[in-house]
């Protein structure tokens, strides 16, 4: 009976009036419920117009499931990709992250990999374009380990940013949202997690689990395993707040389904600081990652920017000028992201921002019109 | 050229203390430039009462900062706008320096607002804040301290205990007192107040304007008292300017403007104004909305939506028409408007009611509360209990039926409880006692939390929230917002059925093209139309009870009516029940009077009298009622002052209510039984009119006539002057 095509709308009307409990019970008619049938019947014939039901309108515009495509490309492409392309910080941040990812999907089969006397030892960097960024005191391509490291290093810092932000958000949420027993029970176990010293956890954990430690989504979400919970706790007073918002208590009053006030209702007044968080969670766990094997706590099997630090730093690159290139390239390279990340994550929540959005599409509005004198007009007053 | 030339032989340059040459202020948009103040010329008199009415966007702010030269960035303030000092020479105040100017506003000319109310500093005592005022004037701190302490207890405050007192421990009330004290502290000339009141209670703002006038005759003053609330002012001011579109459309004295208004603006502005004495029939809103600034009508600006607009309007700007002494008006045709344009509240008629009260208090009810009970903060409701939680009845002890097709409209002050009551009517606040029944079903029956359990009993019970900007998710367009209530209980419409209904709907309440709308977020939306959406999605689900949280009074008032007409039809076509709630008896009679509903007056989570709008606004029993009659002020310039019915300003202490009638410590008839017997419901309704007091005084025979009065125990009787009983945060110990 759904007919999501171009159908006409009149024969829609026709089932939906004769299947019970139907829209007819939402015209309110003197004669009581026995006239609804006739009413739907003359409406079906189309267009018999009772002036006095808001519901009978009919509209000359059928939306056809290219419509709807349309809207949806709408909303979730062409307005956020207009709303960045005119912001710096997003297109620059775009470029930056793009370039990693581009690094760690075809760079690795651009740049052979590298091992050991794959090169003389020493070289500095932009000496000998065989070796661009220069080799190691062992003779490896530094370019190369740079490059290699670049995918796992990346689906860490996704894995571990995604399990952050979806963990936290849920436990935010549907603790702020539901109250009472939920949330005692949620509430208790985030903060049961805010309470564990993370480093050590994941220092003892890395040594029990020695064999997946090498899988980089292990290591991502083994390093966030501390930090969802300070979003959790965060986003639930969040919650807490809007859950009493009018609009809220609208849905509620009209039995909107929990998982719609949750995902629709309340989400996206929390979408630009989950981004910022989400951002901000990668850039920890790759800090923390880097880190870790730079101490050498973290078993490693391949090179990657923190272990090229650790030998690096080993090697005495920190007072020997002719290894600079070596502990450089991995600092800009984590450097780099990181910058990129945070540039993409200020940028992005104005692609949630409904003002900003309206002002990139072409519906009427605009501004409120009288500036707000009031705040300011206070401050002077205020000596 | 100016508007005053005429009156040169009544008025000398002496008595001007303001004066507006050609006065604009324009921002820079987007869009072009928006003029929020469009040459505005006009004069303020020495030791007048300036009465500046304005809908919202008409400009008023800007008039007030102005005058003070206060516009914020980015906007620019052109024109001239001279102060004259009582002695020493004009000041330009456009032209002085950052330094000079902060000299000039407070010790000349003061101002107070309304968002002001949060602009005191939480950390620090009342007394830090005139300190640091008067420090930073180089004003002598103790003498400027005596002064304080005189101007707070002229606004019946007790000084010492408010100097003490940190802002969060002061009503919203005391803290507007304060700050008007606070502003005239440096003893100021002229003081400019912008919509002071607006976010008070009406008793509140009633005693505050019946203040001013004492303040201004002790203190010299001069007042530009800005407001949207024209009732508010009638009776104050001695003049008043109506504000549209950016500029005067009228200004008068007070009487003529009222009286014999001559704009079709202000005519049309009076009938829109909800009142209690101005027939229903002759109430109607102003059709079309105020003109953006960007983009003013050519010519006079009203044309647009005025009916004797002809093409000289629509091209020529009309300049001030003298319409009599002192009187001014912008309008081409201005006699013709005299002539032709009614104003409604000049007679009074007792209108006859639709439909009788009684009559729909037939038959089985709707919804049924009895002896409903709501306590927030109960000792055991958090982990953080400190042992003295306080616990505050909102709602104590209330019965209430509503019937099919009924509206009952509850009023009272902020904080009795109406707001808790009526969401506990519709299922959205658990009661801690007592039952709500929806058509003989206990309604909480196997609730879980805060959730109803029979879904169609949710369905039955909607809310429209008083602020439309709220109660909108900001971040859905009104698709969204419409098509959700069809989704849950309408599953078998398709997407093209549901964009239809939502057209219609759009389309019937007036928002058109409905094409157009349907893709709007709610920013890009004005508040009435957000509350058109909001009131139409509530309609989608068919309710059988709307609870209308104060729908209108975010709205302009030239709005009011027609949206509260939108709703009284939604009623009727859509058979539902309304529950109001209303702080403004003239918009609860509006409603009541029409529908032929009923009005409950509420005072400290207690039901105090119910009864048709008819006897509630014509024949009140409970002296409470009483006050707020009299707090409803009438479009009519010398209402005989009258001495407010009430012995103190504040109200009582919620979580210590006063024993026995609980409105004992303020009603002017309260005798020794009221403190210490609760007065019971007493029918007083007859065939036509239901109505029920609980006051002793409705009973004939009762010991309360034979018992003491205690309302003169103090020395000076006089009403409401002893700051003693008005101190309304702690309470009462005698
Ligand atoms: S000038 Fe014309 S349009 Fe303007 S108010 Fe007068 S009659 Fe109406
Ligand atoms: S019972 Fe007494 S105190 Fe209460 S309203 Fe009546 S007269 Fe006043």
């Amino acid at each position: 009976m759904r007919s999501e095509d171009d159908s006409t709308t009149t024969n829609e009307s026709t089932d939906a009036a004769g299947a019970p409990g139907s829209v007819d019970e939402l015209i309110p008619d003197s004669g009581g419920s026995t006239d609804d049938r006739s009413d739907a019947t003359v409406r079906s014939d189309g267009g018999t117009v009772d002036t006095d039901s808001p519901f009978e309108t009919t509209s000359t515009v059928t939306e056809t499931r290219g419509d709807r495509i349309d809207r949806f490309l709408e909303e979730y492409i062409r307005t956020p990709w207009s709303i960045l392309r005119n912001d710096w910080r997003a297109m620059v941040g775009f470029a930056i992250v793009s370039f990693y990812i581009i690094v760690g999907t075809v760079g690795v089969y651009l740049v052979d990999s590298t091992y050991p006397a794959h090169g003389p030892q020493m070289v500095g960097a932009f000496e000998n374009w065989d070796f661009p960024l220069g080799t190691t005191s062992a003779g490896r391509d530094v370019l190369a380990m740079t490059v290699h490291s670049t995918p796992s290093i990346l689906i860490m810092m996704a894995s571990g940013a995604v399990f952050t932000i979806v963990v936290g958000t849920f436990f935010g949420v549907v603790a702020g949202y539901k109250g009472g027993i939920v949330d005692t029970a949620l509430s208790t176990i985030t903060d049961v997690f805010i309470n564990i010293p993370g480093l050590p956890l994941v220092i003892v954990l890395a040594t029990l689990l020695e064999d997946w430690i090498n899988n980089p989504v292990t290591l991502g979400v083994l390093l966030a395993v501390a930090a969802w919970a300070g979003l959790a706790r965060a986003i639930r007073s969040q919650v807490l707040t809007i859950r009493n918002e009018s609009f809220v208590e609208s849905a509620r009053a009209m039995d909107l389904s929990t998982r719609w006030i949750l995902t629709k209702e309340i989400l996206p007044h929390l979408m630009p600081y989950i981004v910022v968080n989400m951002v901000n969670a990668a850039r920890t766990i790759i800090f923390a990652a880097v880190a870790l094997y730079f101490l050498g706590v973290l078993p490693f099997s391949d090179a990657n920017w923190g272990v090229m630090l650790n030998n690096a730093y080993h090697a005495g690159a920190l007072y020997r000028p002719s290894a600079y290139h070596w502990l450089l390239t991995p600092m800009i390279a984590i450097s780099g992201i990181a910058i990129g990340l945070i540039l993409l994550a200020q940028s992005l929540d104005r692609v949630f921002n409904p003002r900003i959005r309206a002002r990139h599409q072409d519906v009427g509005g605009d501004e409120t019109l009288e500036p707000d004198a009031e705040d300011d007009t206070k401050e002077m007053m205020n000596v | 050229m100016t508007a005053f030339q005429s009156d040169a032989t009544t008025r000398t340059n002496d008595d001007v203390i303001v004066e507006l040459r050609d006065t604009s202020v324009e921002f820079g948009m987007d869009r072009g430039t928006s003029k929020v103040l469009n040459e505005v010329t006009t004069e303020v008199y020495r030791d007048e009462i300036l009465g500046v009415i304005g809908e919202s966007g008409s400009g008023k702010s800007m008039f007030a900062s102005a005058m003070l030269d206060a516009v914020p960035e980015p906007g620019v303030t052109t024109g001239e706008v001279i102060y004259h000092p009582e002695e020493g020479d004009p000041i330009s105040v456009t032209d002085l320096s950052k330094e000079e100017l902060r000299q000039f506003r407070w010790e000349e000319v003061s101002m107070v607002f309304q968002g002001a109310m949060s602009s005191f500093n939480p950390v620090l005592p009342i007394k830090t804040h005139f300190v640091e005022t008067l420090s930073a004037h180089d004003y002598d701190i103790r003498r400027g301290l005596t002064r304080a302490k005189e101007l707070l207890s002229d606004l019946y405050l007790d000084p010492e205990r408010m100097l003490n007192s940190y802002p969060h421990e002061l009503s919203g009330g005391m803290k507007q007192r304060v700050l008007i004290a606070l502003s005239l502290v440096l003893d100021p000339d002229l003081l400019v107040m912008d919509e002071p009141t607006a976010a008070l209670d009406l008793l509140m703002q009633r005693s505050i304007v019946s203040l001013l006038e004492d303040i201004k005759e002790k203190h010299d003053l001069t007042i530009v008292f800005i407001t949207h609330d024209l009732p508010l002012v009638a009776d104050l001011a001695d003049r008043l300017a109506v504000l549209y579109a950016f500029e005067f459309a009228e200004l008068g004295p007070s009487e003529r403007i009222l009286e014999e208004p001559a704009h079709p603006y202000t005519r049309a502005l009076l009938n829109a104004t909800p009142n209690l004495s101005a027939p229903l029939e002759e109430m109607r809103p102003i059709a079309g909305e105020s003109p953006d600034p960007v983009n003013i009508p050519e010519g006079c600006s009203y044309h647009p939506r005025c009916p004797l607009a002809d093409e000289e309007c629509e091209t020529i700007d009309p300049g001030p028409y003298d319409a009599g002494p002192d009187h001014d008006v912008h309008c081409h045709h201005w006699e013709q408007s005299i002539e032709d344009l009614d104003i409604a509240f000049e007679e009074t008629s007792d209108s006859g009611t639709t439909a009788s009260a009684v009559e729909k208090a037939s038959g089985d009810p709707l919804v049924s509360l009895s002896d409903v009970e709501v306590t927030f903060g109960s000792a055991n409701d958090g982990w953080l209990d400190f042992g003295e939680s306080e616990t505050v009845t909102a709602v104590d002890g209330i019965s209430l039926d509503i019937y099919d097709n009924d509206v009952v409209v509850l009023v009272g002050e902020s904080g009795c409880g109406k707001t808790t009551l009526a969401k506990t009517a519709v299922g959205l606040q658990t009661p801690t006692g007592g039952t709500i029944e929806y058509r003989g079903r206990d309604i909480w029956e196997g609730a879980s939390g805060s959730t109803l359990a029979d879904k169609e009993i949710r369905r039955a019970l909607q809310i429209v929230h008083q602020d439309p900007g709220a109660s909108l998710n900001s971040h859905h367009r009104v698709r969204t917002i419409l098509e959700q209530p069809l989704k849950r209980w309408h599953s078998d419409l398709d997407g093209n059925d549901r964009r239809e209904r939502i057209l219609g709907m759009l389309e019937y309440v007036g928002i058109s093209p409905p094409q157009d709308y349907i893709d709007r977020y709610p920013h890009q939306l004005s508040g009435g139309e957000q509350q058109r959406i909001a009131l139409i999605r509530s309609m989608l689900v068919n309710p059988d009870l709307i609870l209308a949280d104060e729908a209108v009074s975010a709205l302009d008032v030239s709005l009011r009516v027609g949206m509260m007409d939108l709703m009284i039809e939604l009623q009727d076509t859509f058979d539902t029940s309304f529950l109001f709630i209303s702080h403004d008896l003239s918009n609860a009679r509006y409603i009541a009077e029409k529908t032929g509903g009923r009005i409950g007056v509420m005072y400290l989570g207690e039901l105090v009298e119910i009864g048709s709008a008819e006897r509630i606004i014509h024949d009140p029993q409970h002296p409470y009622t009483k006050a707020l009659r009299w707090a409803t002020p009438e479009l009519e310039v010398d209402q005989v002052a009258e001495e407010s019915p009430m012995r103190s300003i504040d109200i009582p202490d919620p979580t210590n209510p006063p024993s026995g009638c609980r409105y004992h410590t303020r009603c002017p008839e309260a005798r020794e039984v009221c403190a210490t017997q609760t007065p019971e419901f007493v029918d007083l309704g007859d065939d036509v009119h239901a109505q029920k007091s609980a006051c002793f005084r409705a009973y004939d025979d009762h010991e309360y006539w034979q018992s003491e009065s205690i309302t003169d125990e103090h020395a000076d009787a006089n009403v409401g002057t002893d700051t003693d009983t008005d101190s309304g945060v702690t309470s009462e110990s005698d």
